[in-house]
């Protein structure tokens, strides 16, 4: 029973029916006092009337008594005529009512009247007037019909409130039913959806009214959570992936060494391979908690005013040796006046030297590279653009998905994240990022900044703030455990290089630098540049 | 080091402190070691101390508290916070707190041992316009550089370089820490890109059998040493 008074359909259904109950009770007591008003005020109307016709003509006063008395049928007109001295002269009233004022105007009264040789005491409205001869007419009239049709009226009141009230419950009962019915539905799918079932949809009708709106709108928010949280599965699964492939490597590589080294250094040769493979692996790892560091937006605080151009050519120098060493000329293209853009300098600078370095490495030598600043449609514009073998029109929309595509994609050089690196320092910063045909068939990269239209006041620019999709892509499950991993990976790290090192320091003198040999500086670039570096 | 430095290490986690001890020790360091908040500070005020590494997330007393406790007594001991949050805020914190360095978890042992011996030995004066290191002279006023009788002909991020190498002569220096300090910015670089900036300034510096002045100290970084 608490159940039923606490559910929602039943305090509604009784809501209503207070609700429509009290309204009759306003309309009854509204017509009540409308219609006794008005029956009074005719009644009223023709006591004056006849008092003051009787004033009028004294003589023919005892006439329009008699008439008024035996006009009436009911015996509820009374009348009478007396004498300055208060004699009974005619009527049927015994006496003039001793309180009743002599002013023409209806009073309720009680007095002593004669029906049918009767006396009786009646409630009367009546009316006093002093003739010209010093005689009184009183003229009056019975209340019981006025009495009676009020009382018609209330008791029609009663009898109404009863069937009123229990049809607007029924009404509301019926109503809250139907609205408990489409909740229950809606209550189980919810339900199956809190169980984890996040392919569950709510019911929507076809009656299109709000019901059915909210339930398409809540179907959508659950179509987009079930995207992000098959994305963040695609996340955590592409990671252990690329966690088990080199630890799996580098368990086998390390086994070899211990097993099969002849000395030192073949041992050494084992754990600098596995050193290496260590940091490829933990380069990733970095990345993957890098992203979701910056798509949790913790950096907006960093903002300042940033000039692009400068960023650019401070890219573009940074990598313009390593473009000369594989034979690639990189070209620079700045527009000058531009004015700045609110953000995180370093974090654009590492965007653009991601897409700086992608660039190299998928044009092969002897090609182009240009990166630039342009400014276009209210847009400062930075592209990277190369003559490498391009990215299919097709795959465009999934390169800066990462994870997905990436099974691919890791399988070449790096980790796969570095455009989804560069996609979400965009994203923190509100910039477009598109790629498009470049150079000789190969591609573009654009990263445009939208800038406000007076770009000199800091203000107008916000940071962009996360939208959910970004805020949940690392899960904090996901992102404590590739911290743990981290961790884990990098004591091991540790452990591998310090004995080694240990067995050649002078622990007076800290370490030797003649022993280690100078290491020509082209052929020393980490093994994993040698995994293959051709497609993209 | 041309003395033990006597350094502190403030870390809660016993495995990583044992990593990090063994591997001051083994370069010749003195090193303590305290695992809570409160005993670092303790060990931190009974100094004298040449440098203190602290963890950011101590038991008992955080440990930027901890610092800030230590620089209001006005001890100046330089200090290396090390962190988990390696979030470019969390630096920000750390370095405002009063610490001179930050280094984000994980890190490579060389990477701390660098740094380390970078607070130890604080470039002597900045105010310098002309360095001498061995035969490598480089005037900073006039922008150019000589090796011996040779002219340097340097580009202007190279004579960065080699002057952030030339006031840290026979001293290990990252990728990192140059990739900070030359070029300003803050992220891991791809691990040859500061590789192929350094061989070409070798390149320039080390012509026809000439000494070398620049070498790799493997998984660490690179060492200018004087030839003369």
């Amino acid at each position: 029973m608490p159940r039923l008074i606490l559910s929602f359909a039943f305090r509604w259904a009784l809501g209503i029916a207070v609700w429509s109950t009290l309204l009759s009770l306003l309309l009854f007591a509204f017509v009540y006092w409308q219609t006794a008003a008005f029956m009074q005020n005719e009644l009223a109307q023709v006591l004056r009337h006849e008092a003051r016709y009787a004033a009028r003509e004294p003589a023919k006063a005892v006439n329009r008594i008699e008439t008024w008395i035996s006009e009436d049928l009911h015996s509820v007109h009374f009348a009478g005529l007396f004498g300055a001295d208060g004699t009974r002269l005619a009527g049927n009233l015994d006496a003039r009512p001793a309180d009743l004022p002599l002013d023409g105007e209806v009073h309720r009264i009680g007095a002593q009247v004669a029906i049918a040789g009767r006396r009786l005491n009646e409630e009367l409205w009546s009316a006093a007037v002093a003739l010209s001869d010093g005689s009184i007419v009183v003229v009056a009239h019975d209340t019981d019909e006025i009495d009676r049709a009020k009382a018609t009226v209330i008791r029609a009141l009663g009898l109404a409130l009863v069937p009123t009230l229990a049809f607007s419950i029924l009404g509301g009962l019926l109503l809250a039913g139907r609205a408990k019915r489409r909740l229950a539905s809606t209550e189980a799918a919810v339900a199956r959806v809190m169980r984890g079932d996040l392919r569950q949809r709510l019911p929507v009708g076809d009656a299109g009214d709000e019901f059915d709106r909210l339930a398409r709108d809540v179907n959508g928010m659950l179509d987009e959570i079930e995207r992000l949280v098959e994305e963040v599965r695609g996340v955590g699964d592409a990671v252990a992936h690329d966690l088990r492939t080199p630890l799996t490597r580098l368990r086998l590589r390390l086994e070899r060494g211990r097993d099969q080294a002849r000395d030192l250094d073949e041992l050494r040769e084992a754990v600098d391979q596995g050193l290496a493979w260590i940091d490829q692996t933990l380069e990733m790892v970095t990345a993957v908690l890098r992203i979701g560091e910056i798509e949790h937006g913790r950096r907006c605080a960093a903002f300042a005013p940033v000039d692009l151009g400068l960023v650019a050519s401070e890219a573009a120098e940074l990598f313009e040796p390593l473009a000369e060493d594989k034979g690639i000329v990189l070209a620079m293209e700045v527009d000058g006046g531009m004015p700045p853009v609110e953000g995180d300098r370093s974090l654009i600078f590492e965007a653009v030297s991601n897409l700086l370095d992608n660039a190299i490495k998928f044009t092969p030598p002897g090609g182009k590279v240009k990166v630039g600043l342009i400014y276009r449609d209210g847009k400062a514009v930075i592209f990277i653009e190369d003559t490498g073998s391009g990215i299919a029109a097709s795959e465009r929309d999934q390169v800066f998905k990462r994870f997905y595509r990436a099974e691919r994609a890791r399988q070449t050089q790096g980790n796969g994240l570095g455009l989804g690196l560069v996609a979400a320092i965009a994203k923190l910063h509100g910039f477009s990022l598109t790629v498009v045909d470049g150079i000789d068939g190969g591609c573009r990269f654009e990263l445009g900044c939208q800038m406000a239209a007076g770009h000199l006041d800091a203000t107008q620019y916000s940071c962009a703030l996360p939208v959910v999709e970004a805020t949940e892509k690392v899960d904090p499950t996901t992102s404590n455990l590739l911290q743990e991993v981290e961790h884990g990976i990098a004591k091991y790290q540790w452990q591998m290089r310090a004995p080694i090192q240990r067995t050649r320091t002078d622990p007076n003198t800290g370490w030797d630098l003649n022993d280690s040999k100078p290491v020509d500086l082209q052929g020393q670039q980490a093994p994993n540049q040698n995994d293959g570096s051709s497609k993209r | 080091m041309d003395r033990v430095a006597r350094l502190l290490l403030i870390e809660d986690d016993a495995a990583t402190a044992e990593e990090v001890l063994g591997d001051l020790r083994g370069r010749g360091h003195e090193v303590a070691w305290a695992a809570t908040g409160p005993d670092g500070a303790t060990a931190a005020r009974s100094g004298p101390w040449d440098a203190i590494i602290l963890d950011r997330m101590l038991p008992g007393l955080e440990g930027l508290a901890l610092l800030r406790d230590l620089r209001g007594a006005g001890n100046r001991t330089p200090a290396l916070v090390l962190s988990a949050l390696g979030d470019v805020d969390e630096r920000i914190r750390g370095l405002r707190a009063g610490g001179d360095d930050y280094l984000g978890k994980p890190f490579v042992l060389g990477e701390l041992a660098a740094r380390i011996e970078a607070l130890l030995r604080r470039p002597t004066d900045t105010r310098e316009t002309v360095l001498r290191v061995g035969s490598l002279e480089l005037d900073l006023v006039a922008g150019n550089g000589r090796r011996g009788l040779r002219n340097l002909d340097l580009l202007p991020r190279e004579l960065k370089l080699l002057e952030y190498l030339m006031r840290r002569p026979g001293q290990v220096v990252t990728r990192a820490m140059m990739f900070e300090e030359v070029w300003n910015y803050r992220f891991a670089p791809k691990s040859n890109l500061i590789d192929v900036h350094v061989g070409r300034l070798r390149r320039k510096l080390e012509v026809e059998g000439e000494p070398i002045l620049i070498h790799n100290v493997r998984g660490e970084g690179f060492t200018l040493t004087p030839d003369a």
